[in-house]
C-alpha cells in the first residue's frame, strides 16, 4: 500500500529537502525525487520505499546542503571546526591532559559502579511473573519487637491454595538442604541442594537447557542439576538419565532429568545447584507438621490489591490452623506476603535462606560515584575558567571577524565534547582492562555488558549531563568577552568568577575530606568490632559441622578421641556457635506471669568451659547430670533481667519450653556474651544441656600448635567419618564474616577517597600552574626585593590553605552526621566523640597532599631567576 | 565578512584540477549519448543499463557540479512535466572544453595503447 504512494508537497522527504538544501537546488532535487518515485511505482521492484529513502538521504551531502554553502555564514566554520578543536586541545596540552585524566578516572569509577549497582538491582528480574510472586513470611514477636521469619512449614502451601483458591493462582515450596553427592568415583559435599515442588520450573523462570519445565521434576526421584555441576560430575558426557546418589543419613538414588543454566546473568535470591522433587520428604513426619518450619513457600497472586486483601485474612487463617497452639503458648504468629522484588534487599528477615544484598551499601556507592563525577566536572570548569584569560584574545579576534556568540559557545562546547569522547573511550578500555583487579579488590563479581541498549542510554545520558554541567558555564563566560576590551590589552578581571572557582575547589576538598574521614571512622569501628571482648574465647577455636550420621552416632567417642591430643584443649558440641544459629522459643516458668521469648543454645556439658564463658552464679553443666527429663539450664544475665527475678530466686526454678517439649531446672547464670553480631543488643539466652540438636563442634586448640591440632582433628574425623569430608572454619574468622558488608564498604571508601583526593589535587595542580605563570612577574619582583623561595611557596600555598580549611569546616559536620547514622546499625559501637581527631586527620591529610602538589609546582616558578621572569613586557 | 568568503571562493575554484577522473569521463560520455535527455535521473538509469553501476542521484550531484565548475558541462533548467510535480529539470550539455577533454583522453589512451608491445597483452598459458 505504502509502496504505491505518490510524493506530496508535505511528505517529510520534501520538507527535509526544502529545509536543508540550498534554495537554488530545491526545485531540481524535488523534481528528480518525485519522478524517481513515480518510475518506481511502475516498476516491479521490491523495497520501493527503502530505495526511495536511500535516494533522499544520499541527496543530503555537502554539495547540496545549505550549511555548507559558501553563501552561508556557517560554511567554512563548519568544515574547519573539528580541526580547530583538535588544535586547541594540543595547544593547551597540560590542561587537556588533566581534564582527560580527571574524566577518565571519574568515568572508570562510574562505569564500575554502574554495572555493579545494575547487577545488584537486577536480582530476580528475569522471572516473567516477578511482580506476581510473593514469599510467605511468618511474623513473630520477641519481647515486644516484631520480626519476620523466612521459613514456613510444609502444610502452608496446600492450605493457602485451598483457602484462597480464587486469588492464589499457584504455590511453590522450596527446601534448601545439603548432602554428599556422588557419581561413580566423584564425591562432593553439596550444600546448595533444593527440594522443590513439581511446578518449580514453571513457577519460576529458571532456564532449562534440557528438560521440559512441566515434567522435569515429574517423578519423586528426578533431579535437575546446574550446567556447572553437569560439567563437574560428568565432564563432557550427557548427564540426562544418569543415576546420581545423594547421601544424608542414608543414600538415595536420583535420576537426572534436566539441566538448568546458572550463568552470571541469572541472579536469584535462591541459591541452588541441584533441584529435586520435594516428595523426597513425603515419608518424614516433620514435613507434614505445621510447626516444623524449614522451607520457603512462594505464592503467585495477580495483583497487589488482591495480595493486600489476602494479608488481611491471614489472622483468621492462622487461627483456623493454630488456634489451640496459640492459646497454649500464649504467643501468636501471623503471616505476611513479601513481594519477590523486595526479597533480595530485605536482609532483616530472620531464619532466612535467601541470598541478600545491602541496599544501604548500594545507595552509598551511588552517592560516592556521583561525588567523584562532580569532582571531575569541577576540575574541568575550574581549568576552563582559569584558561579563559589566555583565550580572551582569540575570542576577541573571532568576534571582530563576525563570529556570533552562539557559534563561539558551540565551539567551546565542542572542545569539551572532544575531551569527553576521548575520556569515555579511554575509560571504557581501561575499566575493562582493570576489571579483574577491581573485582578481586572489592571481592565482587562484576561483569561489564557494554552491548545492552540501556547501557547505551546511560552513557549517552551521562555524556549529555557531563557536557552541560562542565562546559556550558565556561563557554557562556568566554563567549561574553567584549572584543574592544580584550583586544586593547586591558586586563580582564573576574571578581565574581574567582568566587565561583574558589567555591568549586572548596566543594572538591569537602568531598575528599568527607571520604577520608569516613574511611578512618569506618575502619575504627571495624577495629573495635574485631578487638572487642565478646565475653567468650574466640581465638584458636575450630568450628566443625556435625553434618553426617557416622559422626552423630559416635559423638562421645569422637569427642573423647579428640581430647587425647595435647594440642586440643577442650571440645564441646552445640546447636549453634556464637555468631551462628540460635533459635528463638517461648519459655514458661511457674510463678512468673509473663511469657518470655528467649534465644536458645543446646549443648553438651562442656559449652561454657570450651568457649571460656564466665559463670556468675550457680553451677556449670556436669557430664554426669545429663538428664532428658529434667535438663540443666543456664541463662544469661539479660535473660535474668527480662524475667525480673533476683539471682537467688532464679536458681533451681523449673522451666518448660513448650515448643521443644523440654522441662528443666535453672542451675546457673552466665555473664552476657555476644552470641550474635555486635549489631544486635545481647538478647535473653537460654542454654540447655541436652544430647540432641547439636549441629556444631567447637574445638579449642592450643594456639601455639594450631597446625598440629588441626591435623589431629582432621585425622580423627577421617577415622570416624571416612565418606564425608570435614567442613570447618575458625570462630574468629566466622565472626568477622558477620561484618562482610561493612568491610566491603570500608574498602570502597578507602579506594574512592584515594581517587577523590587525587582528582582534587589534579585540579589544584592545574590551577596553580596557571596562576604561577600569571604571577611570574610578580614573583620575580618579590625575589628582587628579597623574598626567599620558601616565602614565595608559602605565599602561593596560603590561598589554598584557606580554601581547604573552609572545606574542612563544611565536611566535618556532614561526615559526623553520616557516620553517626552509619554507626546506628550497631548496637555496640565506638563513641564518635572520642574519635574527633580522625575528622581532623581527614582535613590534614587533604591539606598535606594539596600543599605538596602546590609546593612542587610553585618551586619551579620560584627558582627561576628574576632576570628571566621580568625580562619581557 | 564578504571579503573573507570571496577569497575563499576564488581559492577553491583555482584548486580544482583540470584532469578527468574515470567516473567523470563516464558521466561526460553518458551525457553525450543522452543529448537533450541528459538530466540526473536519466544519467543514473543510463549508467546502470550501460555499465551496471548503481549510483544514487545524490552521489551524482557533486560530480556533475564539479564538471560544471571545471567548465566541461553546461546546464539549464527546463521541461517541467506532470510526473515531476511541475518542477523543472536541469538538462546538462557538453561544452566545447568538455568535448576537447574527452577527445584528449581518448587520444592519450590510444597513444598509450599503440606503444604496448603486442606480446605483452597475450595471455600466457603455462
Amino acid at each position: 500500500m505504502f509502496d504505491q504512494m505518490n510524493v506530496s508537497d508535505k511528505h517529510f522527504s520534501m520538507v527535509l529537502i526544502r529545509r536543508l538544501c540550498r534554495p537554488e537546488l530545491i526545485e531540481e532535487i524535488e523534481g528528480n525525487l518525485i519522478e524517481y518515485r513515480q518510475s518506481l511505482n511502475s516498476k516491479k521492484t521490491s523495497f520501493k520505499s527503502l530505495r526511495y529513502l536511500l535516494e533522499v538521504f544520499s541527496y543530503l551531502r555537502p554539495s547540496t546542503l545549505k550549511i555548507f554553502s559558501k553563501n552561508s555564514n556557517k560554511g567554512p566554520m563548519f568544515i574547519l571546526k573539528p580541526l580547530q578543536t583538535f588544535r586547541t586541545l594540543f595547544k593547551h596540552g597540560t590542561s587537556s591532559l588533566i581534564n582527560i585524566l580527571g574524566f577518565t578516572i571519574g568515568l572508570m569509577c562510574i562505569f564500575f559502579l554502574y554495572f555493579y549497582i545494575g547487577q545488584e538491582l537486577s536480582y530476580d528480574s528475569f522471572h516473567r511473573d516477578r511482580d506476581k510472586i510473593y514469599r510467605v513470611l511468618r511474623v513473630s514477636t520477641i519481647n515486644g519487637t516484631k520480626y519476620d521469619i523466612g521459613v514456613t512449614s510444609g502444610p502452608y502451601a496446600g492450605a493457602l491454595l485451598q483457602d484462597f483458591e480464587n486469588t492464589i493462582q499457584s504455590a511453590c515450596r522450596a527446601m534448601p538442604d545439603d548432602g554428599l553427592v556422588s557419581f561413580e568415583d566423584k564425591r562432593f559435599m553439596e550444600d546448595e541442594i533444593l527440594f522443590a515442588d513439581e511446578n518449580f520450573f514453571q513457577f519460576f523462570d529458571f532456564k532449562l537447557v534440557s528438560g521440559d519445565p512441566e515434567s522435569v521434576l515429574g517423578s519423586p526421584n528426578s533431579l535437575v542439576i546446574s550446567e556447572t555441576l553437569a560439567e563437574k560430575y560428568f565432564g563432557g558426557d550427557n548427564p540426562l538419565g544418569k543415576t546420581i546418589h545423594i547421601r544424608q543419613n542414608e543414600e538415595y538414588p536420583f535420576i537426572i532429568s534436566g539441566v538448568f543454566r546458572d550463568s552470571e546473568e541469572i541472579r536469584s535470591h535462591l541459591a541452588f545447584e541441584l533441584v529435586g522433587n520435594i516428595e523426597f520428604y513425603d515419608s518424614r513426619r516433620w514435613f507434614h507438621n505445621w510447626w516444623s518450619n524449614g522451607l520457603i513457600t512462594y505464592v503467585k497472586i495477580d495483583s497487589r490489591i488482591e495480595a493486600a486483601g489476602i494479608e488481611q485474612q491471614f489472622p483468621s487463617f492462622m487461627d483456623k490452623y493454630f488456634g489451640d497452639d496459640f492459646k497454649r503458648s500464649g504467643n501468636r504468629i501471623n503471616l505476611k506476603l513479601e513481594p519477590m522484588g523486595e526479597t533480595y534487599f530485605n536482609n532483616q528477615t530472620r531464619y532466612d535462606f535467601a541470598k541478600h544484598g545491602d541496599y544501604n551499601s548500594i545507595r552509598i556507592l551511588g552517592l560516592v560515584g556521583i561525588a567523584i563525577l562532580f569532582i571531575a566536572c569541577f576540575n574541568y570548569v575550574n581549568l576552563a575558567m582559569a584558561f579563559s584569560f589566555k583565550r580572551a584574545k582569540e575570542v576577541g579576534v573571532r568576534k571582530v571577524l563576525g563570529v556570533t556568540r552562539s557559534r563561539l559557545i558551540t565551539q567551546f562546547v565542542g572542545e569539551s565534547f572532544l575531551v569527553l569522547i576521548v575520556s569515555f573511550v579511554v575509560a571504557g578500555i581501561m575499566s575493562e582492562l582493570l576489571r579483574p583487579a577491581f573485582n578481586s579488590f572489592f571481592q565482587l563479581d562484576v561483569t561489564f555488558k557494554w552491548m545492552d541498549i540501556r547501557v547505551g542510554y546511560f552513557i549517552a545520558g551521562l555524556m549529555v549531563a557531563l557536557l552541560l554541567f562542565s562546559s556550558l558555564y565556561p563557554a557562556a563566560l568566554m563567549s561574553s568577552f567584549r572584543p574592544l576590551s580584550v583586544l586593547n590589552g586591558r586586563k580582564i578581571t573576574f571578581g565574581k568568577n574567582m568566587v565561583l572557582r574558589k567555591g568549586l575547589v572548596i566543594m572538591q576538598f569537602t568531598i575528599s575530606i568527607f571520604m577520608i574521614a569516613a574511611t578512618l571512622l569506618i575502619a575504627s569501628q571495624l577495629d573495635f568490632v574485631r578487638n572487642k571482648d565478646l565475653g567468650f574465647r574466640k581465638n584458636a577455636i575450630l568450628i566443625v559441622s556435625n553434618n553426617n550420621s557416622d559422626i552423630r552416632q559416635n559423638v562421645e567417642n569422637f569427642k573423647a578421641e579428640l581430647l587425647t591430643s595435647p594440642h586440643v584443649l577442650d571440645v564441646s558440641s552445640m546447636s549453634g556457635e556464637p555468631g551462628g544459629f540460635h533459635d528463638a522459643t517461648t519459655i514458661q516458668i511457674p510463678g512468673v506471669e509473663k511469657l518470655i521469648r528467649m534465644r536458645t543454645a543446646f549443648s553438651d556439658y562442656n559449652y561454657l568451659r570450651t568457649l571460656g564463658i564466665t559463670l556468675t552464679v550457680g553451677s556449670n553443666f556436669e557430664k554426669e547430670l545429663l538428664s532428658e527429663e529434667n535438663a540443666a539450664i543456664i541463662i544469661n544475665e539479660s535473660g535474668l533481667n527480662e524475667l525480673g527475678l533476683t539471682r537467688e530466686e532464679i536458681i533451681g526454678r523449673e522451666v518448660t519450653m513448650p515448643g521443644w517439649e523440654i522441662n528443666g531446672k535453672i542451675v546457673g547464670i552466665s555473664e552476657d556474651f555476644h552470641f550474635s553480631s555486635l549489631r544486635d543488643r545481647i538478647e535473653p539466652l537460654i542454654m540447655v544441656h541436652t544430647s540432641d540438636y547439636h549441629r556444631q563442634y567447637a574445638i579449642a586448640l592450643h594456639s601455639e600448635n594450631l597446625l598440629e591440632g588441626m591435623n589431629h582433628v582432621e585425622e580423627t574425623w577421617t577415622r570416624f567419618s571416612p565418606t564425608f569430608p570435614i567442613q570447618y572454619k575458625f570462630l574468629d574468622d566466622a565472626l568477622y564474616q558477620l561484618y562482610e558488608n561493612e568491610v566491603k564498604q570500608n574498602k570502597v571508601f578507602s579506594a574512592f577517597s584515594g581517587v577523590s583526593i587525587f582528582l582534587a589535587c589534579l585540579g589544584i595542580l592545574g590551577l596553580v600552574s596557571y596562576s604561577a605563570k600569571q604571577r611570574q612577574k610578580e614573583l620575580g619582583i618579590r625575589k628582587i626585593l628579597g623574598a626567599s623561595v620558601a616565602q614565595i611557596i608559602s605565599l602561593v600555598s596560603k590561598e589554598y590553605l584557606v580554601l581547604i580549611s573552609a572545606a574542612a569546616v563544611l565536611a566535618i559536620p556532614a561526615c559526623w552526621y553520616f557516620i553517626d547514622g552509619w554507626l546506628e546499625s550497631f548496637a555496640y559501637r565506638i563513641e564518635i566523640n572520642a574519635y574527633w581527631y580522625l575528622f581532623l586527620y581527614g582535613g590534614i591529610v587533604s591539606a598535606m597532599v594539596a600543599l605538596l602538589t602546590i609546593a612542587l609546582r610553585t618551586y619551579k616558578s620560584a627558582i627561576i631567576s628574576p632576570t628571566e621572569s621580568i625580562k619581557y613586557e | 565578512m564578504s571579503f573573507v568568503h570571496n577569497s575563499y571562493k576564488i581559492e577553491t575554484n583555482n584548486m580544482k584540477g583540470t584532469n578527468l577522473g574515470e567516473f567523470e569521463e563516464l558521466v561526460l560520455l553518458v551525457v553525450l549519448i543522452l543529448q537533450e535527455q541528459a538530466y540526473v535521473l536519466n544519467i543514473k538509469d543510463e549508467i546502470y543499463s550501460q555499465v551496471k553501476r548503481s549510483i544514487t542521484m545524490g552521489a551524482l550531484h557533486p560530480t556533475l557540479t564539479r564538471l560544471e565548475k571545471k567548465g566541461y558541462l553546461d546546464s539549464e533548467l527546463s521541461g517541467a512535466t506532470k510526473e515531476r510535480g511541475g518542477r523543472r529539470k536541469r538538462i546538462y550539455q557538453l561544452t566545447a572544453a568538455g568535448k576537447n577533454a574527452l577527445i584528449e583522453v581518448r587520444e592519450m589512451r590510444a597513444g598509450l595503447w599503440k606503444q604496448i608491445p603486442e606480446f605483452a597483452l597475450k595471455l600466457v598459458h603455462v
